[in-house]
């Protein structure tokens, strides 16, 4: 009989959290030191979902490479488009018209709201709450519909090509959104209520996980995290893309960085992103929704960077002037926040590592890249496809 | 023979383990109605338990194997035999004895005890501090649900379960000692682990808690056994709070409102952290039931 | 301050009927744009090959058995596509269009993925394998 290890007396006991664990959707695995019930040290494993997406747009050409990068994230996959579009319509010297600037904004709002909502009832969930949980994933379906109703799709929409959209938006689809987002105001109204107001509720979430404005500020968090914690970052505002110079968004933020600001940051966003589309439907321009791109994209090389829901997405883009692109790389909001998670940690009670966790809306497919930093197996540093793919299946074996 | 009977068809054994699964299957309906969802099907616990019955018990490694294996049958045990000193189906108790009351309390504690020792027999870290929650929180509601059962005691006069459910039947204890009622209804969610109280099985924490490497027979018999003690748990508070459960309508309108008023705190309620549930337990739950048990105390004391 | 702050939706969801979809039995009208099911027209082609080229999931050949009498075969692998709706897009005569209403397209075999659209003869002779292998311009 095989006996597992146990610590001996005075050794860490260890809580692993992940990589197959039902508080993570995803596969991701912590490892939780306790004494008793209170955290006293935290450490993370990322990479169990390392899909080799970036090598991949290296075998595919510009336009395939689109698709291929709108799959990164199940959730926010319109922001990774976007970005792509905006950074490789600049290296090739073309703009989108203002329609398609604007639809792209339009279905980029959208996915906020589905993707916000989804949030509330995940964290909402991971404190024990699933009546919050059922009803605003019940709500959700509401944007969902509106999305699968003005793109064709209810998860990756492809509403992106090079050179602009797909699709166009008629006075039906106006009136259905209007609808739509009228009945998820009231509703938003009332999550707020209740996130703010319920006292069973505030006691998980008031007062855990403070990050003050200058550890957030050290940790470079990103996205409605940071906004929690009064870093007013938003990438919308800073360096507006796609149509937000023409519709304007506003900051929302919080002071108290603790789980109950990020719930509050993240459904007063939900307010002024219905507002942004009721600004972008009541004034859409007219005209074209694409214009010709090269086939071949002139060498150079640009960054892009969007709001996603969770924060900064950032995307650098490299071309030799052929048809394939050269270096694509990635970075996503998840990244950086994960930190943070770590850090907080300590001194919280294990029952508040969920909450913790779920604060900062985590998305480990999106995040998991690999970086070789000293190479043990003596290859070279230059990995090819199957490179990657054998040590893959060695890895899980 | 008729104690055979009694223990393994009726009122105990089968016809209380049907009861269990029905129970359970109105709790989990109400709670999915409540959250705009369809529910399980009538059938759902009963196909679940014969489901588990029907696998392989896996036994870890590193485990008591003999105790791993007889902790379930202990804990429904002790259920089930709580079940005879007690009126469900609004029948009289098979059997009672001056002072079944306290046994009865103690056979139902004996399903939350084997569940932590049951937790506390394996390695797995999940199961073991969920052993350490499922205890500590059987420390803080056992006592406040003690003296609210005990309330209705002192005011027939009698430690036996019969009789103060005859008692209680004339008199709807539940307007003298509202807070007796309160305290009692909450204790039984504390022991059945229902949510808010729910951090023992946390499973966005610890997975299962203290369950955690159970599977198939054995998880089964734990999970009948909670059933079991859902009925019971009710059955006394009916009993003793709520006008008695005279005859079997009376018992299924009077256990199957608790029932649903037990859904609806259910879901309203966020998952407590443990530290939270022992602070509530100790800090107002047993003072309150205190203060009023002292007041019960000093009437009876006046008055007779 | 307030305890059960979401005992109002809990009501109302009660008497409510369950907010699920009974998918199977119950079965929701697709919106016009959803993307099914590719379909192509012979008339307009080319043969250009360009949906092919684009096509992220390597879901379309297009087969060509003589490109000066337009004798081609197209040849959908539905069970590749992903649906994107990058093909009808690239296609410069219009020849692409996908259906909203056969989105039902589960199976319990591989066979019937591979669609074939063209001429019922051009179809029968790449089915059989008589295409000269020369003549078939994979796509990649
Ligand atoms: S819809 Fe997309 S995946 Fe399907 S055939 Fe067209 S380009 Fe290929
Ligand atoms: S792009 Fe259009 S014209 Fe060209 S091969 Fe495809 S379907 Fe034919």
């Amino acid at each position: 009989m095989q006996v597992p290890i146990m610590p001996a007396k005075g050794e860490k006991f260890i809580i692993p959290i992940g990589p197959q664990h039902p508080a993570l959707k995803e596969p991701g695995h912590f490892e939780f030191s306790v004494d008793g019930e209170v955290v006293t040290g935290a450490s993370l494993r990322l990479g169990y979902v390392h899909r080799g997406i970036e090598k991949g747009t290296e075998g595919r050409n510009w336009v395939q490479t689109l698709y291929l990068l709108e799959r990164i994230c199940g959730i926010c996959s319109h922001v990774h488009a976007t970005a792509y579009c905006l950074g490789v319509e600049r290296l090739a010297g073309v703009e989108a018209p203002p329609r398609a600037q604007a639809i792209r904004s339009l279905v980029a709002e959208l996915e906020r709201i589905h993707s916000h909502l989804l949030w509330l009832g995940v964290a909402a969930h991971e404190a024990g709450f699933d009546m919050l949980f059922m009803h605003s994933w019940r709500d959700r379906e509401i944007v969902m519909n509106l999305l699968e109703g003005l793109t064709g799709n209810r998860v990756n929409y492809s509403a992106n090509v090079l050179g602009g959209v797909k699709c166009d938006i008629d006075a039906r689809q106006t009136d259905a959104i209007l609808a739509g987002l009228e009945h998820l105001e009231d509703r938003t109204r009332h999550y707020l209520t209740v996130v703010t107001s319920d006292v069973m509720f505030l006691r998980r979430t008031r007062g855990i996980g403070v990050m003050t404005k200058d550890v957030a500020e050290k940790l470079g968090v990103v996205g409605p995290t940071a906004r929690a914690s009064g870093v007013a970052r938003d990438v919308r505002l800073n360096a507006p893309y796609a149509a937000y110079d023409r519709y304007p968004v506003e900051l929302i933020t919080a002071t108290a960085g603790d789980l109950e600001a990020r719930f509050i940051v993240r459904v007063q966003e939900l307010f002024e992103t219905y507002r942004v589309i009721r600004a972008i439907l009541a004034d859409l321009p007219e005209g074209e929704l694409t214009v010709r791109m090269p086939r071949r994209i002139k060498e150079g090389e640009t960054i892009s960077r969007v709001e996603a829901p969770r924060g900064e997405l950032f995307y650098f883009i490299k071309s030799n002037g052929s048809d394939t692109a050269e270096r694509v790389k990635v970075r996503t909001p998840t990244l950086p926040n994960m930190a943070s998670v770590l850090t907080l940690a300590v001194g919280h009670q294990l029952a508040d590592m969920p909450m913790i966790l779920a604060g900062i809306d985590p998305c480990f497919s999106c995040n998991d890249r690999m970086i070789v930093v000293r190479d043990p197996a003596g290859r070279g540093a230059h990995w090819t496809w199957d490179d990657l793919r054998e040590y893959g299946i060695e890895y899980y074996r | 023979m008729s104690a055979v009977f009694a223990l393994v068809i009726f009122p105990g054994g089968v016809f209380i383990l049907l009861a269990g699964m029905l129970y359970e299957w109105v709790d989990r309906k109400l709670v999915a109605r409540f959250q705009n969802r369809v529910g399980p099907r009538w059938f759902q616990p009963l196909a679940d338990t014969v489901k588990l019955l029907a696998k392989e018990e896996v036994v870890p490694d590193g485990v008591n194997a003999q105790l791993f294996v007889v902790l379930p049958v202990i804990a429904l045990a002790g259920a089930l035999t709580a079940v005879l000193y007690v009126p469900v189906f609004g029948l009289a108790p098979s059997f009672s004895f001056s002072g079944d009351l306290i046994v009865t309390i103690y056979m139902l504690s004996l399903l939350t005890l084997c569940m932590g020792l049951a937790g506390a027999n394996t390695l797995n870290r999940f199961s073991l501090l969920g052993a350490t929650r499922t205890l500590t929180q059987l420390f803080s509601y056992e006592a406040p649900f003690l003296l609210a059962l005990l309330g209705p005691a002192i005011v027939a006069g009698s430690w036996r379960i019969s009789t103060i459910a005859d008692y209680a039947a004339g008199h709807w204890l539940i307007l003298t000692q509202p807070i007796g009622f309160a305290v009692a209804l909450i204790g039984l969610m504390g022991k059945l682990e229902l949510p808010p109280f729910d951090a023992p099985e946390a499973e966005t924490e610890i997975v299962a808690g203290a369950l955690t490497e159970y599977s198939g027979r054995g998880l089964a018999l734990f999970h009948l056994g909670k059933g079991v003690e859902l009925v019971v748990g009710l059955t006394l508070v009916a009993a003793f709070y709520l006008g008695g459960v005279t005859n079997p309508l009376w018992f299924a309108v009077k256990t199957l409102a608790l029932l649903v008023g037990l859904a609806g705190v259910q879901t309203l309620l966020t998952r407590l952290r443990i530290d939270q549930t022992v602070g509530l337990w100790w800090r107002y739950g047993a003072l309150l039931v205190l203060v009023q048990f002292l007041a019960l105390i000093l009437w009876e004391g006046v008055i007779a | 301050m307030k305890l059960m702050t979401m005992w109002k939706d809990a009501l109302e969801s009660l008497v409510s009927s369950p907010a699920t979809e009974k998918y199977p039995f119950q079965r929701l009208d697709a919106p016009d744009q959803l993307r099914s099911q590719l379909h192509w027209n012979l008339e307009k082609c080319t043969g250009c090959a360009l949906c092919a080229k684009d096509c992220p999931a390597d879901a379309i050949e297009i087969i060509v058995l003589d490109k000066k009498a337009k004798r081609f075969v197209f040849r959908y692998h539905i069970d590749r596509c992903t649906f994107c709706g990058q093909c009808v897009e690239s296609c410069r005569q219009g020849c692409l269009q996908m259906a909203n209403d056969e989105w039902e397209l589960a199976a319990l075999s591989k066979q019937g993925f591979d669609v074939y659209y063209g001429d019922d003869a051009d179809v029968q002779s790449v089915l059989v394998g008589t295409t000269p292998p020369e003549l078939e311009a994979a796509a990649d």
